[in-house]
């Protein structure tokens, strides 16, 4: 008789779980091996340890940062026009296109409308026909989810999405308009002609509505604005929003140092938003443009919070004692509380599902139209086509490449050609990491490049001539972009719609090679590895377009499309170990200093990565 | 026999610790493999962030040596503190709670059903060997098998849903959501059809079970292939031992013979794949799950591995790592009770 113990297999599963620990140990000591020792210098390139290649713009710094301090719109155009001229001649990288937005709607749904600036629906202009499916309830299927409903953490616009539905902000923007704006909590929108600029610029004064509700069952006081601004100046979290209410108000783009050292006092911070009365003082660090800072005022991050809430909630208590432990918090405070007065209350955050709002009756401006607006995660563009037709869901994110299997369909809107104020470029690195796996040999000797290679301008020009934005337009954006001058996008106050773009030109791209390096580049070729992030065929379209144009120009160019995944590209880009890279970017709010910024300033998010610098701030 | 168990029990339990451990350290070393900057981009949520990655990796000390990160988690476990899930944007202990319902309704249902049918299938299947009904059910068994789960839950959902208009995605419709948020309804387990039993709410129950028609549907077809497999061999083997030839010899029914005695016997195998079968489904359905918009563990898992969410895969590891020593531990009891020969020592 087979007599079975269960000791055997309890003996038999130790064993396996003795193989499990090994081999973890093993891992982990190779893993060890290749972990960064915590005392190893910074990797990422700055400014100072980018030497030896420069490019000609010393005038560039300065130019942003005159823009960004001067008030007169006239001077400021002048400005602008003059970086794009530079950005054009000098060619540090090339906007690719504009991509323009899509909106899918049930034909029941009334009211929509568009603002580039807007995060997504904002669901107190909307309401149903009494013909549509739920009547009063507005659903939106779209991918991806909030990171958070804290307004002071949130920089991404699913967040965005929700938040602004649930808090108000001083002022807004006056429906469609960028630049044109309502008051909201604030009773008036302050001007010079109202008395409430003063100070060239440097004094803003809003006074606060009386009687407005809040969620938290409170009411908005001139000390909730002003601790609304002041947290978000003490929270300044790493990769957060705050940097825009730091610049205008204490003249600096973050509370700490690179070190994570606190450069900012207690006392600046305080001093900088102030209460007198029913008023909220703004003291500005330096002059700033009135409709910029509006704009920044009319954003998510300036919502206005229920001080009390936000206490009650684990937030900033509002004293400066012990303020600096509330900079930089590895967690938002405010992850899923409402401490807003907006037209919508939270209702729940199921997550990965949806968020769902209901109307709040006791909205200052009165209810909203709808009860409740839903916005569903549905990752899967079946299921979310389906709920679509089936009216379960009355607007819906439709990715590009499944457009046609939407249109024509009946009691379905489609607007299309909506402006963004996003764009896609090219940027070419100046200075590349010497050590990077993608420039070949290193050297100019037909199996690589040297890591100066695009510091000179033909080179670069070359690389701007091989690209046919036409049929990148056409084919892989399927005729949703505009390819415009750089580096802004069009419909921004400032933007130059007579600036000249690159087209494809073979013959050019000829003749700039052929000078370049003097002429060794045409003589001896080069070897090139152009990286795209698996699954971004934008990207890999532009590589390829380069590979296929570039090799036609001469058999000496070698170019090497490589997918890689997206942390992969990250690292290598943050590192400047790629020759070129492709990256979109959506601008915080609509201003053409946030493009000239990040795209040519030496500080500047991609600038910096380029080594595109003067030599004065060497 | 009461101490016997009582001590396995603890034996069993004690064994989880090892386990959770080794398995603990084998995902955190693997995903030490990955430098810090991909760690780090799980942060990175937006073009604009990204310049801060060097300031990131810094605050959440992503470049500090292996062991010191591993045992600063442990610590962190041991406090009951599971971590921060970046992915789902809260503490990864809420995570689990939060994601686990959905899954757990799904399986209660489906688990079950994938059990009988294919334990009956394999039965018949066994009986009528060589027949055309063995043929049948065998073939369909490999269809169903070899059917990719993505598929047949977009063809059935495109059919019932996008055709017919029911049986729709997510686990309940629009005016029963509202309902369930409104605090008319008392959520007590997180599982739809139960509560809404405990609320009494007839509507409700009927719209939870409508939505889970055909995520459960699909998760039979799929899985139920492999059972009816193990049940017809189990079944064939059991029924040429010589306690058959006896059993028959003395005259018994074939009824008796197959039901009293073959198919007890035969259960054996079948109850290991069960239990696993399960355990598998417990710890989540990510096609399923995706398809049909039933936002459960699985979800969770697939997204918090996608994004690099070290501290969400872990906590994940140690749900999963639970889950299937239980699942062996019941799995064990019932092979002690099924077959008395069997001592739990």
């Amino acid at each position: 008789m087979v007599r079975k113990s269960v000791s055997a297999i309890s003996k038999t599963v130790a064993a396996v779980i003795a193989v499990i620990i090994v081999v973890a140990i093993v891992a982990a000591i190779a893993a060890y091996m290749v972990t960064i020792p915590p005392s190893a210098p910074p990797t990422t390139p700055t400014t100072p340890t980018r030497t030896g290649v420069y490019i000609k713009n010393p005038e560039v710094d300065e130019l942003i940062e005159k823009g960004i301090m001067t008030i007169d719109p006239a001077e400021r155009e002048k400005i602008y026009y003059t970086l794009q001229k530079i950005y054009y001649e000098d060619v540090p990288s090339v906007v690719l296109v504009q991509p323009l937005g899509r909106h899918w709607e049930r034909t029941w749904v009334q009211g929509w409308y568009y603002n580039p600036a807007f995060p997504g629906t904002y669901f107190y202009a909307l309401s149903k026909s009494s013909d549509a499916k739920n009547p009063d309830t507005m659903i939106v299927a779209t991918i991806g989810e909030p990171e958070t409903l804290d307004p002071a953490w949130a920089y991404d616009t699913a967040s965005g999405e929700i938040i602004f539905n649930m808090y108000d902000t001083l002022i807004f923007y006056d429906r469609e308009h960028v630049d044109k704006f309502i008051p909201v909590i604030a009773e008036v929108v302050p001007s010079v002609e109202n008395g409430l600029v003063r100070d060239n610029g440097l004094t803003i004064i809003f006074p606060i509505r009386e009687g407005i509700k809040t969620h938290y069952g409170g009411e908005i006081t001139p000390e909730d604005v002003e601790y609304s601004f002041e947290r978000l100046m003490v929270m300044d979290r790493d990769g957060g929003p705050s940097w825009m209410l730091l610049e205008p108000l204490l003249g600096v783009e973050s509370t700490r140092d690179e070190e994570g050292n606190i450069v900012v006092t207690a006392e600046q911070i305080d001093r900088a938003v102030e209460v007198e009365g029913r008023n909220v003082i703004f003291h500005l660090a330096k002059p700033y443009p009135l409709t910029v800072f509006f704009q920044i005022l009319s954003q998510t991050w300036s919502s206005i919070i229920d001080k009390e809430c936000a206490i009650t909630h684990g937030a900033w208590p509002g004293t400066w004692e012990n303020w600096t432990e509330y900079n930089n918090p590895a967690e938002p405070e405010l992850q899923e509380a409402d401490c807003g007065s907006g037209p919508f209350m939270l209702e729940a955050w199921e997550h990965g599902k949806q968020v769902s709002l209901v109307r709040f009756d006791n909205y200052f401006r009165g209810p909203a139209q709808l009860k409740r607006a839903v916005v569903k995660s549905v990752d899967e563009w079946s299921t979310r086509k389906l709920m679509f037709l089936r009216g379960d869901a009355d607007i819906v994110y439709v990715p590009r490449q499944y457009i046609e299997e939407l249109e024509g369909i009946e009691g379905i809107r489609c607007v299309k050609n909506l402006p963004t104020i996003q764009n896609d470029a090219i940027f070419f690195t100046m200075k590349i990491d010497p050590t990077s796996p993608y420039i070949g040999s290193g050297k100019l000797d037909g199996e690589g490049i040297p890591p100066d290679f695009f510091s000179d301008i033909d080179v670069r020009l070359g690389f701007a001539y091989a690209i046919d934005y036409d049929r990148l337009v056409n084919e892989v954006f399927l005729g949703e972009a505009k390819h415009v001058p750089g580096p802004g996008v069009e419909g921004l106050p400032f933007f130059n719609p007579d600036q000249p773009v690159y087209t494809l030109d073979l013959n050019k791209a000829k003749e700039h090679f052929q000078r370049a390096w003097g002429g060794q580049v045409w003589e001896k070729g080069f070897k090139i590895v152009i990286l795209y992030n698996v699954g971004n065929e934008e990207r890999k379209a532009v590589s390829e377009m380069l590979k296929e144009n570039l090799e036609s120009l001469n058999p000496k160019f070698k170019v090497e499309v490589r997918a890689v995944e997206w942390p992969i590209y990250l690292k290598a880009m943050v590192r400047g170990q790629l020759p070129v890279f492709i990256i979109g970017w959506l601008a915080d709010y609509p201003d053409m200093h946030n493009f000239a910024f990040p795209y040519m300033h030496s500080r500047g998010t991609f600038a910096e990565w380029q080594g595109y610098v003067t030599p004065a701030q060497e | 026999m009461a101490t016997n168990l009582r001590n396995y029990v603890i034996r069993r339990a004690l064994l989880l610790v090892p386990v959770l451990v080794g398995v603990t350290l084998l995902i955190f070393a693997v995903s030490q493999l990955l430098d810090p900057y991909m760690r780090a981009s799980l942060y990175i949520t937006d073009p604009r962030q990204i310049r801060n990655i060097e300031a990131i990796i810094q605050k959440y000390g992503l470049n500090q040596p292996f062991y010191i990160q591993y045992f600063k988690w442990i610590e962190q476990v041991l406090q009951g503190n599971l971590g921060w899930s970046q992915s789902a944007r809260m503490q990864v202990l809420n995570a689990l709670i939060n994601y686990f319902p959905a899954t757990l309704e799904l399986a209660l249902y489906a688990a079950p059903l994938t059990i009988i049918v294919g334990i009956i299938l394999g039965k018949v299947a066994a009986v009528k060997k060589d027949t055309a009904v063995d043929h049948l059910l065998r073939s369909m068994a490999i269809i169903g098998w070899s059917l990719p789960s993505f598929w047949l839950g977009i063809v059935l959902l495109a059919m019932f849903y996008g055709g017919l208009g029911i049986f729709g995605p997510g686990r309940l419709s629009t005016w029963a959501e509202a309902l369930v948020l409104s605090g008319q309804f008392k959520t007590y387990t997180g599982l739809y059809t139960i509560d809404a039993i405990l609320n009494l709410n007839g509507a409700v129950l009927l719209d939870a079970l409508s939505h889970l028609v055909l995520p459960v549907t699909t998760l039979v077809i799929i899985n139920v292939a492999v059972l009816m497999r193990v049940m017809r061999s189990s079944m064939l083997e059991q029924l040429n031992k010589t306690y058959v030839i006896a059993a028959r010899a003395r005259g018994l029914k074939e009824k008796v013979v197959i039901d009293k005695h073959v198919t007890k016997n035969a259960l054996i195998p079948v109850i290991t794949l069960s239990g696993l079968l399960t355990a598998s489904m417990l710890s989540g359905m990510v096609i399923t799950e995706t398809v049909f918009e039933i936002k459960g563990i699985g979800y969770f898992a697939a997204r918090a591995a996608t994004q690099l969410d070290v501290s969400a895969v872990l906590g994940f590891a140690l749900f999963a790592g639970t889950l299937f020593v239980i699942a062996n531990l019941i799995v064990d009891i019932l092979y002690a009770y099924i077959d008395p020969r069997i001592r739990l020592g």
